[in-house]
């Protein structure tokens, strides 16, 4: 029993020795073109001909950067608690028909946010299956959803898996023992839960409700459809005729989203979790007269954040099939403007994961197998370049390439969107490379070595095919992202380089609304099929 | 444990004997080198984790590295390895240097074999890929892989995975994968203590049989001092990253150098005493000590050098049966407590009354107060 303490003292060197140097300079080098595009915006503000303190206290930009932040702040507490209570209920309580809740809980991933709120909108316009029906039942609805609720609703529908995920398999691997001991320890439940089990969420909870923020902060196409300027829009608008302006509200939403990732870090820091993972099944609350309640509660919310707008998408898609199929208002589309984006978006977002993952794999190696020094520094830029909202990765990245001489052969290049891309989700790539590094264990590349291995047959022989189900994880993430990006693929891509996102946005803003239902069911499909690989059967990796 | 698995590790024995002729490809070549380490010294980020040791295995010896967690006797094994880099000594494998001032040989071009604590087997590879891992001639490939391990009696696992097997399927799969290559050296690192006890004997014995009808030169590290004694042919006890002593168990365990091996190896009661002649009177009555000390001394006295029979003196404290033999521990009238094995037929009970006196051949004295008396 005591054997572990001894291994633990005889191996002082398990993650410690020095880097291999390639190794560290092939980490830095990455980690400086991570830097480029805030570097550029950080160097844009810097020597940009105006008065700084007058442009940052006037009303023009205080007035987004406070919408910006009450819509975070709103978006990411409500998208807490509804990610924390469905976790809850889906894990610790008898809620009835909980695989299949346990399914479709986090599925409102795969909208992204400008695709849900399109659907939103559309349904409730003339045409759009809730004001039809309603006209149907004798009501003229004249609903409309815009401004702060409209970008608050829509925003929470569509990010509260980020919560949800990690809180439910923090909650599901929770060692029922230490539940256990504080009720003979004479604890009721509810104490047990206020003392034992919260504490060991909240780390949890703060990193989901940190992507929420982030995800808010960036948010770039739900926000312009409500029609509800944050900093995205502003500096979005301004980019052409006042890029100084520009640039020093991209860097105000740079800082303020590292403010928010530094304050999560040291708050994640000071608690203790505990290490045990659990196989036994979790401990569970009988629901009792509560359970009507507890259904209809997560009935509501599903039906509203994954089948409603599925429902006004296909209402529109199916409405502009048989206008075009009985002759009366041909689409406006073929299948080629079907297949053509659908395979854009598919092969772009697979070189973008590839390349995330070969970006990310040294230095996960550094971080995994080391502990230095370098190795923290280049986790923080590329942690760093995941909170860099995609616009304003864009918008560096456009300027960089206009601007600097040698580079303005790559301006609206595929390679520049890629590099944005993986700028921007390669930091999704890490965590799971990471993981995936740290599950060989060093002792199995020994046991290779002393068996004759050199490091390139270890690498591809052991090393690989043992990462490989973590790298593909890791590289979905980043596809997935990839494929509902929007801000980043509407300033970057080349010209006529058509995606399902770009298309969608389009001919939604031509009012094209059978087709944006069509093309974005399409996207919704696949996103669909990748979230269900990737996320919701492997959610423990997110804990 | 499998219900397979348990049939599985219990039929693989008797195969052993007509496989032994593994080192038939090159003799030469193979015939069991001798492994020599020279004023070896590591340093992890400036902590000193061995200092200055020496050791020479003979050809075709097993030596267990004994010691305490910590004591740096698996940075020994790796340094042989060549999985940790010393900053000073040599080590050399027969005639062929493997580490010295100048040189360093990569692990992978040592032809050292090692097996390590836990499975190191290569979980996406089979048994049999697994075992063929080292092999680099296609067209022995095949031939060595079965042999190997049918060497440990498991030729019909070749093509499962490791997952599936038992815990001593897979530490004997990752014994055939280091012997496959033909190394001059086997290293294990702790390869029994993840298995289970019943498991751990069963396993144990059946690898002491392979490796001593085999002939190879083996080192291996335990903290379990019963498995050093079976398994070692002689025994190197590492105290804080120094050798304290080595030599046959029997040297070991009746002439420790000093108290702490004394005590570390073996149970011992110590005795303490104003000096220590031929004939010392102690308060178990007189005792013939082999290493005379004028001044005070503690004598290194083992349980089955005492006996008790009923009398006074002593107090039963507490009563330890073994079925073999018993540990009867008594609390002398001097406020001394110490440990008496008896046979197990002789019946003592809790609060018994005794006398205790010495019956062995002699015991050995260390001097009290001495600085080098703990090592």
């Amino acid at each position: 029993m005591s054997e572990p303490i001894t291994q633990a003292a005889d191996q002082p060197r398990a993650g410690v020795g020095r880097p291999a140097p390639a190794l560290t300079f092939l980490a830095l080098a990455i980690a400086a073109l991570f830097a480029v595009p805030g570097g550029y915006v950080l160097w844009r503000t810097a020597t940009a001909q105006v008065d700084h303190l007058g442009l940052l206290t006037s009303a023009a930009t205080l007035d987004p950067l406070w919408r910006t932040v009450q819509l975070a702040v709103l978006v990411s507490t409500t998208a807490a608690l509804l990610g924390t209570g469905l976790a809850w209920l889906t894990t610790r309580t008898d809620l009835p028909l909980k695989r299949f809740w346990r399914i479709v809980v986090p599925l409102p991933l795969v909208y992204p946010s400008f695709v849900g709120a399109a659907a939103f909108l559309s349904g409730l316009t003339p045409g759009g299956i809730v004001h039809d029906l309603a006209g149907a039942a004798g009501f003229d609805l004249n609903l409309r959803l815009h401004g702060l609720f409209g970008a608050w609703l829509v925003l929470t529908l569509f990010t509260y898996p980020y919560v949800y995920l990690p809180v439910a398999a923090r909650l599901a691997a929770l060692p029922r023992g230490l539940e256990e001991n504080a009720r003979l320890l004479g604890d009721r439940p509810r104490t047990v839960f206020r003392r034992i089990v919260f504490p060991q969420i909240t780390s949890s909870v703060a990193a989901g409700a940190l992507l929420v923020f982030l995800y808010t902060v960036s948010d770039f196409g739900a926000v312009h459809l409500m029609r509800f300027e944050t900093l995205t829009q502003t500096i979005f608008r301004t980019r052409l005729f006042d890029q100084d302006r520009s640039f020093t509200l991209a860097f105000l939403l740079l800082a303020l989203a590292l403010l928010v990732i530094a304050t999560e870090r040291t708050v994640a820091r000071r608690g203790a979790r505990s290490a045990i993972i659990s196989n036994q099944p979790a401990l569970q609350v009988p629901l009792g007269r509560m359970k009507p309640l507890a259904l209809t509660a997560i009935s509501f919310v599903v039906g509203l954040a994954l089948f409603a707008p599925a429902i006004s998408l296909a209402d529109w898609g199916l409405f502009g099939w048989l206008r075009d199929q009985n002759g009366t208002t041909a689409l406006r589309m073929d299948w080629s403007d079907v297949i053509v984006p659908t395979w854009n978006t598919i092969w772009i977002s697979l070189v973008a994961a590839a390349a995330a993952i070969t970006a990310m794999l040294p230095i996960a190696y550094l971080l995994a197998r080391h502990r230095s020094r370098t190795g923290d520094l280049v986790n923080t830029v590329v942690v760093a370049g995941f909170a860099i909202p995609g616009l304003v990765v864009a918008l560096s990245l456009i300027f960089w390439t206009l601007h600097a001489s040698p580079f303005e052969f790559l301006i609206g290049s595929l390679p520049v969107l890629v590099f944005a891309y993986v700028v921007h989700f390669g930091a999704q790539a890490l965590r799971t490379s990471q993981v995936a590094v740290s599950t060989v264990p060093k002792q199995m590349d020994d046991a290779a070595r002393l068996l004759g291995a050199r490091k390139f047959r270890r690498f591809f022989t052991v090393d690989l095919p043992l990462m490989a189900p973590g790298l593909a994880a890791g590289g979905g993430l980043v596809m997935l992202s990839t494929m509902k990006e929007l801000p980043a693929t509407l300033l970057v891509a080349p010209i006529g380089f058509r995606t399902l996102a770009v298309e969608i946005w389009s001919t939604y803003e031509a009012l094209y609304l059978p087709e944006t239902a069509l093309l974005a069911l399409v996207l919704v499909g696949i996103s669909a099929l990748l979230t269900w690989l990737l996320v919701v059967r492997r959610a423990s990796h997110l804990a | 444990m499998s219900q397979h698995g348990g049939l599985q590790d219990k039929a693989a024995t008797p195969i052993l004997l007509g496989m032994v002729n593994i080192r038939s490809v090159a003799p030469q070549d193979l015939a069991p080198a001798g492994l020599a380490v020279d004023d070896l010294s590591v340093d992890f980020d400036g902590r000193s984790v061995l200092q200055n040791v020496s050791l020479e295995v003979a050809p075709g010896e097993i030596v267990a590295l004994l010691g305490p967690s910590g004591c740096g006797k698996t940075t020994l094994l790796r340094s042989m390895a060549g999985l940790e880099r010393p900053f000073h000594g040599a080590i050399t494998l027969g005639d062929r240097t493997l580490h010295g001032p100048k040189t360093f040989v990569a692990p992978e071009r040592r032809r050292i074999g090692m097996v390590f604590q836990d499975s190191s087997l290569f979980p996406h590879l089979t048994v049999g890929q697994n075992v063929a891992y080292g092999l680099h001639h296609k067209d022995e490939k095949e031939a060595r892989t079965r042999e190997a391990l049918a060497l440990v009696g498991l030729s019909d696992l070749a093509d499962r995975l490791p997952g599936t097997l038992s815990g001593g399927q897979q530490q004997r799969v990752a014994v055939a994968r280091a012997l496959a290559p033909e190394p001059r050296v086997l290293l294990l690192d702790e390869p029994f203590s993840s298995l289970d006890t019943t498991l751990r004997h069963s396993v144990r014995n059946e690898i002491h049989r392979l490796l001593v009808s085999l002939g190879i030169t083996t080192v291996f590290v335990t903290h379990d001092q019963e498995e050093a004694f079976i398994l070692g042919d002689r025994v190197a006890v590492l105290h804080e990253g120094k050798i304290a002593q080595v030599g046959t168990p029997a040297e070991l365990y009746r002439q420790p150098v000093n108290r702490w091996l004394a005590t570390f190896v073996g149970e011992a009661n110590l005795l303490s005493v104003d000096e220590a002649p031929d004939d010392c009177t102690t308060e178990v009555g007189p005792v013939t000590v082999t290493t005379p000390i004028a001044g005070p001394a503690e004598l290194v006295v083992r349980p089955e050098d005492l006996k008790i029979s009923s009398g006074t003196g002593g107090t039963v404290e507490f009563v330890e049966y073994y079925g073999h033999d018993a540990m009867v521990q008594v609390l002398l009238t001097s406020g001394t407590s110490v440990r008496v094995r008896t046979h197990a037929e002789e019946t003592f009970t809790r609060s018994d009354q005794v006398a205790v006196s010495y019956c062995g051949p002699g015991a050995i004295a260390f001097p009290v107060g001495l600085p080098n008396n703990d090592c």
